[in-house]
C-alpha cells in the first residue's frame, strides 16, 4: 500500500471501492472502466479485487470481459479471492447456450494460471474441445498450453483428446489453432506430440486452402520442420504450396517460400528444381519492394542466406536491391550488404556505378560502408580494381574535412595498393590521397597513410619531413599506428639512408622502451637487423611485391553445415540476427537429423569446385569456434599479421589481411 | 508466441497494456519505452533485443505498437499482425488512430485486443468480421439471446468464406473497379532508366446479392495463350507479361495456379482485389530532363523540360515536380510557361505545379538560385528531382480488364463500372 502513500490516491480508490458497490448499475459499469484505466497505467488495484468480481452477477457481456481482464491480471496475486469466481466460468462453460459466452469463460479461465485452480478446469476443456460450435473448439485447443504451463501433471487426458482431435478435426481454423497449440507444448515439454503421418499431411494441406492467413501461416511454418520421407512425398507437398506465392499476405508468401526452398534439397528431377526457382524468384522479389518497411528489413535480413544456398533465384537482379534516395536508412544498409554479396564477375560495374552514387549521401556511417563495399569489391574482382580506385579517388578529390568516410577511404586505398602497387598511377591517386594524409584521426586510417608514406616514398615529395612529423607524435599514437611507423620508418631509411639517419635513431629511441611488448619487440627486431646487414633488411622490407595476390570472392555469412536449420528457421528472430536459434535462445536444442549435405543451387556457372571446396573446409574450421574463441582467433590472426609485417612480405601480409577482413564483415553483419 | 501488446505514446507511455502470456514484467516494457520510445534512438530497426527480451514495433504518425515476446518467434508474422491489429482499429475509429482515440475508446481496444489474439497466437482479426459480434457499448441483447443467429455468425468466423456473411441483398446489383497504378523509375543523372517498376492494385466495390462466384479476367499474357483463339480474332493483343501477383483471401489460389484464372466469392463492400507487379515494357508517362549548371560560386541555374508521352486526348492531373535546392538558396527566380513555380524553404526545393497537362506536350521551366552565403563548406549533397503526377484513363504495363463474370443463383446481371488511373510511385531522376 505503500505506493498509494498520500491521502488524495487512497481517496480515489475508496471512490471507487463505493462506486463498485453502488446499486446503479452504470455507475458500477464506469468504475470498472475506471479500475482498468487505472491498471493499464500500472497502479495497484488489486485492493478491490473482492467488489470487482461481485459485479460478475450481472450478464452484460462488455462488462464481462472488463472484468475477467481484471481476475487475469490479479489472479495469481489473490488466488483464494479467484477462487470465487470459479462457479461462474463453470456455469458459463457449461450452461450458456452462446458460443461466444462458452469461448470467453474458456479463454479466461486458462489465463488464471494459479495451479489449485486448474483442477477445476480439466473437465470443462474436455467438454469444450469436444464442443459443437468450432469457434469454441478453436478457443479450448488453444487452452490446453496455458493450463500445460502451469500444471503439466494434470494434462496427460487432455493431450490424448488432442491428438485424436488432430485425426478427426474438419474445420481448418481449429485444425491451424491446435497445431501451433501442440507446437507450443512441444517446446515446453520437449517431447514430439504431433505425429505426422501422410494422411495427417494431406489434412494440413487442405486446411491450408481453407483458414485464415494466421492459420496457414502456422501449418506451413509447421511443415517447413518436417523432413519428406522422399521426393514424391516433397513434390506433392511443394505442389499444394505453390499457389500460397500468390497470398497477399506477405508472411503466407514467405512462409511458403521458405517451405518450398527447404524441400528443393529433396527433389530429384532437377528440371523441376529449375522451374520452382523461376517461380519463386519474382514472388520474393515482391516481397523485397513491400511497402511496409518494417516488413521489407525483415524479408532483406533473410536474403543473404537465401543467396547463399539459392545464388540462382537472384540471377541478373542486383537491381531490386539498388536504394532509394527516401528509404530509411536501417533498409539502405542491408541493401548495400547484399549487394557486395550479390556482385559478380558480371555485374561488378552495374554495382560499382551505383555505388558511386551513394557517396555522396548524407549519412556518414552510410558513405563509410559504402567505400568499404568499393574496396572489397576491388579487391574480389581484378578487371573491377581501376574503377573502384577512380571512384575512390573522385571522392578523396572533394575532401575537406576530417570525417568518418575519410578514414575509411585511407584504410581501402593501403588494402587496394597492397592488392597492386602500381595502381598509385591510376588518376593521380597517390598525390591526392598525400594531400589530404592530414584528415586521418582513427588508429586504424593513420597506420594506412603511415604505410603509404614508407612505401611510396620515392613518388611523395617530402616523404620523410611527413614522416619526422608522425615520429614526432610517436609516443602518443595507438599501438597499430606505432608498429607501422616502425616498419615505414626503416623502409624510409632503406631508401634514404643519409637523410633519416637522425629520424630512424628518433623513432628508435622512442620505441625501444614502450610498454607494449609488441612495439618494443619489432623495435629491437630491426634495430639488430640494421646494425648487422642492411642490405638484408633491403631485401626483407622493401622486396618488390610479387604481382597481384589471388582473392578468393567469400561472402558467406552461415556454415554450410548450419544452412538447413537456418532455412528451416525463415523469418524467425534468430534468423533476423543471422543466428542458430540455439545460439540466442539457451532452452531450444538443435534437431540434428540432416544426415543431408546442403545442396547449393548455382546458376550455371563454372565453378572450381575442388578449390572452393578446400576454401570452405578452411573457413568451417575458422568459423565452427563459437565466437569468442573466434575473436581471440581473430587476434592471434592479426598478430600473425603483424609478424609478417615485420618482414614485410607483401604478398602474405595481403593475404591474410584479406582474411581478417572478411572477418570482420562477419562481426558487421552479426 | 506473442507475449504481450503496449500502445506507446511518443512519449514512451503506455497507452494499452496486454498481457497474453506470463514471462514478461511490466517493468522489461518500461525499459523499452524509456531506451528506446523516448530518447529515439536507433527506434527505426523494426526489432530490438534487450536482455532476452525481442521488442517487435512499428510506428504509426506519433503511436508506437508493440509486441514483446522471449521465444523465437517469426517476426513477419508479428509485424503484419501488428499492421493488420491498427487497421482494425481505424475500421472501429472511423480511419483515425491516434493518442485520443485510442484513450477514447481503450475499453473497445482491449475487447478487441482480448478477440485478435489468444495466448499470443493470432486470431480472428477481420474488421467487418469483428463488428459483427464486438461492437463499442456492448451488443444488442437481442443477438445475445438469438442462438440461431450467434451459430451462424459463429460458424462464418470460422469457416472457409469468413469474409462474406449470408444473406445479403441489393436492390441494385453493382460492381466497381478501380485499377490502380503506381510507376516507380529511377533515372540516372545522364537519363538513363536505372529501374522502372509498375506497382498495381486492384480495388473493387461489391454491391452484390447472394452468393456471388465472380471470374476476373486480364490481358495477362500467360492467360491469353492458354486461351484457344476464337476464329475471326485478331492477334495483336498478345497481352503483357506481369512478374508477380498477389491475392485477396478470397481468391481461390490453387485454381489460379494451375489454370492462371481468378475466381473467388468477393466480401461485401471495398476491398482490395489484387496486386500486382510488372517490370518489362513500362510506357513511362512522363520524361524529365534537368540541365545543372554553377554560374559562378553563389549562383545556380537548374533547367527541367519534361515531356508526357501518352496520347493527346488524355490528360495528366495534379503535376508537382519538386526540384532540389541548396539549404542557403536566398532567392529563385523561375520562368515556365505553364503551371506555377515556388520556392518552398520547408521543402528544400522549388515546387512547379501543373494542374492539368495534356498528352504529347513539352513545358521548360528555367530556375536561377542565389545563394547565401554561409560557414559550412560541404558540397551539396543532389537529392534527385521526383515528380508527382495522376494519369486518369491510362495504365503504364498496359494492362486492360477483359472481363468480369458474376454468377448468382437467382441469375441477376450486375451493372459493372471501370477506372483505370496511373499515379507516380518514386519517380526520381538523379541530379
Amino acid at each position: 500500500m505503500a505506493y498509494f502513500g498520500n491521502n488524495q490516491q487512497r481517496g480515489e480508490l475508496q471512490e471507487l471501492y463505493a462506486d463498485l458497490n453502488d446499486l446503479n448499475f452504470e455507475k458500477k459499469k464506469e468504475a470498472v472502466k475506471k479500475v482498468i484505466a487505472y491498471m493499464t497505467v500500472g497502479k495497484d488495484v488489486s485492493q478491490l479485487f473482492q467488489s470487482v468480481i461481485k459485479c460478475l452477477e450481472f450478464q452484460d457481456i462488455e462488462m464481462k470481459k472488463l472484468i475477467y481482464l481484471y481476475i487475469v491480471n490479479y489472479s495469481r496475486q489473490k488466488p483464494d479471492d479467484a477462487i470465487m469466481v470459479i462457479q461462474n466460468f463453470r456455469k458459463d462453460v457449461r450452461k450458456s447456450e452462446n458460443p461466444l459466452v462458452r469461448a470467453l469463460a474458456i479463454r479466461t479461465f486458462g489465463c488464471l494460471r494459479v495451479p489449485k485452480l486448474n483442477e477445476y478446469l480439466i473437465e470443462p476443456l474436455k467438454d469444450c474441445i469436444s464442443d459443437d460450435d468450432p469457434y469454441v473448439r478453436k478457443t479450448a485447443v488453444l487452452c490446453v498450453p496455458k493450463v500445460f504451463e502451469v500444471s503439466p501433471e494434470l494434462c496427460p487426458p487432455v493431450l490424448d483428446q488432442l491428438q485424436k482431435l488432430l485425426e478427426k478435426e474438419s474445420n481448418a481454423l481449429v485444425l491451424a489453432n491446435l497445431i501451433q497449440s501442440m507446437r507450443e507444448i512441444e517446446v515446453v515439454n520437449g517431447k514430439q506430440l504431433i505425429l505426422m503421418n501422410p494422411k495427417i499431411i494431406q489434412k494440413l494441406l487442405l486446411a491450408v486452402d481453407e483458414c485464415m492467413e494466421w492459420g496457414q501461416i502456422f501449418i506451413l511454418d509447421y511443415l517447413a520442420t518436417y523432413d519428406p520421407a522422399d521426393s514424391k512425398q516433397a513434390e506433392i507437398i511443394i505442389e499444394r504450396t505453390l499457389p500460397r506465392l500468390s497470398h497477399i499476405n506477405p508472411t503466407v508468401t514467405f512462409c511458403a517460400v521458405k517451405l518450398i526452398l527447404k524441400y528443393l534439397d529433396y527433389l530429384d528431377n532437377g528440371d523441376l528444381v529449375k522451374n520452382l526457382c523461376k517461380k519463386i524468384s519474382p514472388s520474393l522479389i515482391s516481397l523485397l519492394s513491400w511497402n511496409q518497411s518494417e516488413i521489407q528489413y525483415t524479408i532483406l535480413r533473410n536474403i543473404s542466406l537465401i543467396l547463399q544456398k539459392f545464388p540462382i533465384l537472384f540471377e541478373n537482379e542486383v537491381k531490386v536491391f539498388f536504394c532509394s534516395f527516401n528509404e530509411p536508412y536501417y533498409i539502405k544498409y542491408e541493401k548495400l550488404d547484399i549487394m557486395v554479396r550479390i556482385c559478380d564477375s558480371k555485374n561488378f560495374t552495374q554495382v560499382l556505378n551505383e555505388l558511386m552514387i551513394y557517396i555522396n549521401e548524407a549519412d556518414p556511417h552510410f558513405v563509410r560502408k559504402t567505400i568499404k563495399s568499393i574496396g572489397k569489391i576491388g579487391m574480389m574482382y581484378d578487371k573491377a580494381l581501376n574503377e573502384a580506385v577512380s571512384i575512390l579517388v573522385e571522392f578523396a578529390k572533394n575532401v575537406q574535412q576530417a570525417t568518418e568516410p575519410v578514414q575509411e577511404l585511407f584504410i581501402q586505398m593501403q588494402i587496394l595498393y597492397r592488392k597492386n602497387r602500381n595502381l598509385y598511377k591510376t588518376n593521380d591517386s597517390l598525390k591526392i590521397l598525400f594531400n589530404i594524409l592530414e584528415y586521418a584521426n582513427e588508429a586504424e586510417a593513420k597506420s594506412a597513410c603511415a604505410w603509404i608514406v614508407g612505401e611510396f616514398a620515392e613518388f611523395i615529395p617530402k616523404s620523410v619531413e611527413k614522416m619526422k612529423e608522425y615520429i614526432d607524435n610517436f609516443l602518443i599514437e595507438d599501438r597499430l599506428v606505432q608498429l607501422q611507423l616502425l616498419t615505414s620508418g626503416v623502409k624510409l631509411y632503406i631508401k634514404y639512408p643519409s637523410l633519416c639517419s637522425a629520424l630512424i635513431q628518433q623513432l628508435i629511441n622512442s620505441a625501444k622502451d614502450s610498454f607494449n611488448p609488441d612495439v618494443r619487440d619489432r623495435t629491437y627486431i630491426y634495430w639488430r637487423l640494421l646494425s648487422t646487414d642492411p642490405e638484408v633488411v633491403k631485401n626483407l622490407v622493401c622486396s618488390a611485391p610479387i604481382g597481384s595476390s589471388q582473392f578468393q570472392k567469400d561472402v558467406r555469412l552461415w556454415e554450410t553445415k548450419d544452412l538447413i536449420i537456418a532455412l528451416e528457421n525463415m523469418g524467425s528472430i534468430s534468423n533476423l540476427f543471422h543466428k542458430l536459434p540455439n545460439q540466442l535462445y539457451k532452452n531450444i536444442k538443435v534437431r540434428n537429423n540432416h544426415q543431408q549435405e546442403a545442396k547449393i543451387y548455382k546458376a550455371d556457372e563454372k565453378q572450381e569446385a575442388p578449390q572452393k571446396d578446400q576454401e570452405i573446409k578452411k573457413n568451417d574450421q575458422n568459423q565452427q569456434q563459437p565466437q569468442q574463441q573466434q575473436q581471440q582467433q581473430q587476434q592471434q590472426q592479426q598478430q600473425q599479421k603483424q609478424d609478417f609485417d615485420l618482414l614485410n612480405f607483401d604478398e602474405p601480409v595481403s593475404n591474410n589481411n584479406n582474411n581478417t577482413n572478411n572477418k570482420m564483415d562477419v562481426y558487421d553483419l552479426i | 508466441m506473442i507475449s504481450s501488446i503496449v500502445f506507446i505514446n511518443h512519449k514512451g507511455e503506455i497507452l494499452v497494456y496486454r498481457v497474453y502470456k506470463d514471462d514478461i514484467t511490466r517493468s522489461e516494457t518500461t525499459q523499452f519505452c524509456a531506451k528506446i520510445v523516448a530518447t529515439k534512438e536507433n527506434k527505426e530497426c523494426p526489432i530490438i533485443n534487450i536482455d532476452g527480451t525481442s521488442f517487435i514495433h512499428i510506428t504509426i504518425k506519433d503511436i508506437v505498437v508493440l509486441a514483446t515476446t522471449k521465444v523465437n518467434v517469426n517476426v513477419a508474422m508479428t509485424l503484419q499482425f501488428l499492421y493488420q491489429l491498427v487497421k482494425v482499429c481505424r475500421a472501429y475509429f472511423g480511419g483515425e488512430f491516434d493518442e485520443n482515440c485510442i484513450k477514447k475508446h481503450f475499453v473497445l481496444i482491449y475487447e478487441l485486443l482480448d478477440e485478435v489474439m489468444d495466448y499470443g497466437v493470432p486470431q480472428i482479426a477481420d474488421a467487418d468480421l469483428l463488428k459483427k459480434y464486438i461492437q463499442e457499448g456492448g451488443l444488442k441483447p437481442e443477438l445475445m439471446n438469438d442462438v440461431e443467429k450467434l451459430k451462424q455468425l459463429t460458424s462464418q468466423a470460422t469457416g472457409a468464406t469468413s469474409w462474406r456473411p449470408q444473406n445479403i441483398v441489393y436492390r441494385k446489383n453493382e460492381v466497381y473497379l478501380d485499377v490502380i497504378e503506381s510507376v516507380n523509375v529511377l533515372m540516372s543523372v545522364k537519363g538513363t532508366i536505372l529501374k522502372a517498376d509498375v506497382a498495381g492494385s486492384i480495388q473493387m466495390k461489391c454491391l452484390l446479392s447472394g452468393m456471388p462466384e465472380c471470374k476476373f479476367g486480364m490481358n495477362d499474357k500467360l492467360l491469353m495463350q492458354r486461351e484457344p483463339r476464337k476464329p475471326g480474332q485478331t492477334t495483336t493483343d498478345k497481352g503483357i507479361t506481369i512478374d508477380d501477383l498477389k491475392f485477396h483471401q478470397c481468391v481461390k489460389l490453387p485454381k489460379f495456379d494451375k489454370e492462371r484464372a481468378i475466381t473467388f466469392i468477393p466480401p461485401d463492400g471495398q476491398f482490395e482485389l489484387m496486386t500486382y507487379r510488372i517490370t518489362e515494357n513500362i510506357n513511362l508517362p512522363f520524361k524529365i530532363m534537368p540541365v545543372y549548371n554553377e554560374l559562378g560560386k553563389n549562383k545556380l541555374e537548374i533547367r527541367v523540360k519534361i515531356k508526357s508521352i501518352f496520347e493527346k486526348n488524355l490528360f495528366g492531373t495534379n503535376l508537382a515536380i519538386k526540384i532540389p535546392v541548396p539549404k542557403n538558396t536566398a532567392n529563385v527566380s523561375t520562368n515556365s510557361a505553364i503551371g506555377k513555380a515556388k520556392h518552398e524553404p520547408e521543402q528544400q526545393g522549388v515546387i512547379w505545379r501543373i494542374k492539368k497537362y495534356p498528352g504529347d506536350f513539352e513545358a521548360l521551366l528555367r530556375c536561377e538560385i542565389d545563394l547565401g552565403s554561409t560557414t559550412n563548406q560541404q558540397p551539396w549533397i543532389k537529392p534527385p528531382i521526383s515528380i508527382e503526377f495522376q494519369v486518369p484513363m491510362f495504365t503504364a504495363s498496359g494492362l486492360r480488364v477483359r472481363f468480369l463474370r458474376v454468377y448468382e443463383k437467382s441469375g441477376y446481371k450486375p451493372t459493372k463500372w471501370i477506372r483505370y488511373i496511373t499515379k507516380a510511385g518514386e519517380y526520381l531522376h538523379r541530379l
